[in-house]
């Protein structure tokens, strides 16, 4: 007699499937956080930290939004209804902040300033603002890997801002269009996103990070350019260009 | 023949009982139904219907309505010193329903109550143990509002809260299964939280509840001005006890039954004295006014 599916295979199957899912999930996780400190590794400006967390947007000073948030997860939940994804919540290793929201993964996920967060947050440790006015951190471009800063011609990260003309300058030359993001920017991070290289050129630091390597990355800046073409044709061809060759190939992740 | 007669007039009498039942749905029932309703609209938001949006320490009712947790208000207040006009219109609806219906919150909407439930049918339920004074849950309340104060965060309602901890789990699991951005660690943490609350159940039954938990001792304030009470209806009682043994709250039932009503700020208006009573009629009421 042959029965079909029973009830009894129905118990077996989901518990085979869920301990496969619990055996299977650790290796899951410890897989992706591996890849992501490679992707950490390759990323644009390894000499240069993020300098803490990136906020959402409209977010009080540190130490205010850190009394005032009680985490509840409206913000994780409204970008994840507008299906932005952008905010998740800081894990146990920054204790402090813990259980608060921040913008985890901008080369994935980067914050689209729809502004609904902070119109919804309940405690007003978010405050409504002006989509101009925000300030949750600042793009810098590694001129070793931008493809406009060795030889091309590229617009994508201008393309993708949504403050546009106000953000970028460009100082075309010889050696490309040499994008240039200046102090106007609100640190979205969508550039991060739409950028064409692999592992992206383009990092967000926060604003404190900004003040303390400003004058490092400015002169940096104001060297290339004063640069001869002999030597820049050196940088170029002799060390940017197999670089970013290699992270066509090295880094395999499809973007979402 | 005379036992079929008598049989028929039991079925008759029985039949009519269930339909009394029918008509008014059992308390315990209608509690449940609460609760998963509520859980379900807050796990709508993951398939992006926005009707709760949030969790139960704070949400976003119809994409418009901003509700905080009592308790995390003032935590929030204190630790940040500061008055914020948007959470205090946030905190202000839930002063309003839970004027009306005092501790409820703890019977009828905490998730907790539920897993508590769970567990308890791991064994028999038998007349609560630990014997701890649920003041104590009145000291540490205090203490947690001055730690927040102290260290200039929300401490409890950011690290240990159930509600909190409860809807950060399954928002990590979600977006871990969505494999969307989430850290591992805060799922393991709220995760490990939320199994610690039910190994205490299943150890000292309703100790969290009774004696701990700050949050429900916020709302234990509100029962002594809110609506509902309970109410006893004048009768014979039997003095059975059963009130006070099936009560989860350890709330003195028996011993106040000449009373009109009774407000506790322990009782959660769960309806189990109530369905418990034996006493023809039900002495034990749950009701709003006077």
């Amino acid at each position: 007699m042959n029965k079909g599916f029973t009830r009894r295979d129905f118990i077996k199957a989901s518990l085979a499937v869920g301990g496969a899912a619990l055996v299977g999930s650790p290796f899951h996780i410890i897989g992706r956080t591996a890849y992501a400190a490679k992707e950490e590794y390759e990323g644009p400006l390894p000499n240069i930290d993020v300098g803490g967390i990136i906020r959402p947007p409209g977010a009080l000073p540190e130490k205010e939004f850190r009394s005032k948030c009680i985490s509840c997860g409206v913000c994780v939940n409204v970008c994840h209804t507008m299906k932005y994804d952008a905010i998740a919540t800081v894990g146990i290793k920054d204790i402090r902040n813990f259980g608060t929201p921040y913008v985890k993964d901008m080369r994935d996920f980067p914050c689209a300033l729809c502004m609904e967060c902070p119109k919804h947050c309940p405690t007003g440790a978010l405050k409504k603002l002006e989509m101009e006015k925000v300030t949750m951190g600042m793009a810098l471009i590694d001129f070793g890997l931008c493809f406009g800063w060795n030889g091309d011609v590229c617009l994508s990260c201008s393309k993708a801002c949504p403050m546009g003309a106000k953000i970028f300058d460009f100082y075309n030359g010889e050696w490309g269009n040499q994008p240039y993001i200046n102090e106007n920017c609100v640190g979205c991070g969508l550039c991060v996103k739409y950028c064409p290289l692999g592992g992206s050129a383009i990092k967000v630091v926060t604003e404190k990070q900004y003040g303390n390597i400003k004058p490092s990355y400015t002169a940096e800046f104001k060297k290339l350019l004063a640069m001869s073409n002999e030597e820049r044709y050196n940088i170029v061809y002799g060390q940017n260009l197999p670089q970013i060759m290699m992270r066509g190939r090295l880094i395999e992740r499809e973007y979402r | 023949m005379n036992t079929d007669k008598d049989r028929a007039e039991e079925q008759k009498s029985r039949s009519q009982e269930s339909g009394e039942k029918k008509k008014k749905m059992p308390l315990s029932k209608l509690r449940r139904f609460v609760l998963l309703g509520i859980i379900i609209l807050f796990l709508l938001q993951f398939l992006k219907i926005k009707v709760l949006v949030g969790g139960l320490s704070g949400s976003l009712a119809v994409w418009f309505v901003k509700l905080i947790d009592i308790f995390a208000y003032f935590e929030s207040l204190i630790a940040s010193k500061d008055f914020t006009l948007t959470a205090f219109l946030a905190v202000l609806p839930i002063i309003g329903i839970y004027l009306v219906f005092g501790r409820a919150f703890c019977g009828w909407v905490c998730p907790m109550d539920f897993l508590f439930e769970i567990v308890d049918g791991f064994k028999n339920w038998s007349k609560v143990k630990v014997k701890a004074s649920p003041k104590i849950g009145y000291v540490i309340a205090a203490a947690l509002l001055i730690t927040s104060g102290l260290i200039g965060v929300p401490f409890f309602t950011n690290y240990f809260s159930h509600l909190t901890n409860f809807f950060r789990f399954i928002t990590g699991g979600v977006f871990f299964a969505l494999d969307l951005p989430f850290e591992p660690s805060v799922l393991a943490y709220s995760g490990g939280i939320i199994v610690l609350l039910l190994v205490v159940e299943y150890i000292f039954p309703r100790t969290w509840c009774r004696v701990l938990c700050p949050v429900g001792k916020t709302y234990g304030l509100f029962n002594k001005i809110s609506l509902i009470r309970l109410k006893f209806r004048e009768g014979a009682c039997g003095e059975c006890n059963l009130c006070d043994q099936v009560c989860y709250m350890n709330v003195k039932i028996a011993r106040h039954i000449d009373r009109s009503s009774l407000r506790d700020t322990n009782c959660i208006y769960c309806g189990r004295c109530a369905e418990g009573c034996e006493t023809k009629g039900k002495l034990v009421k749950i009701k709003l006014g006077r």
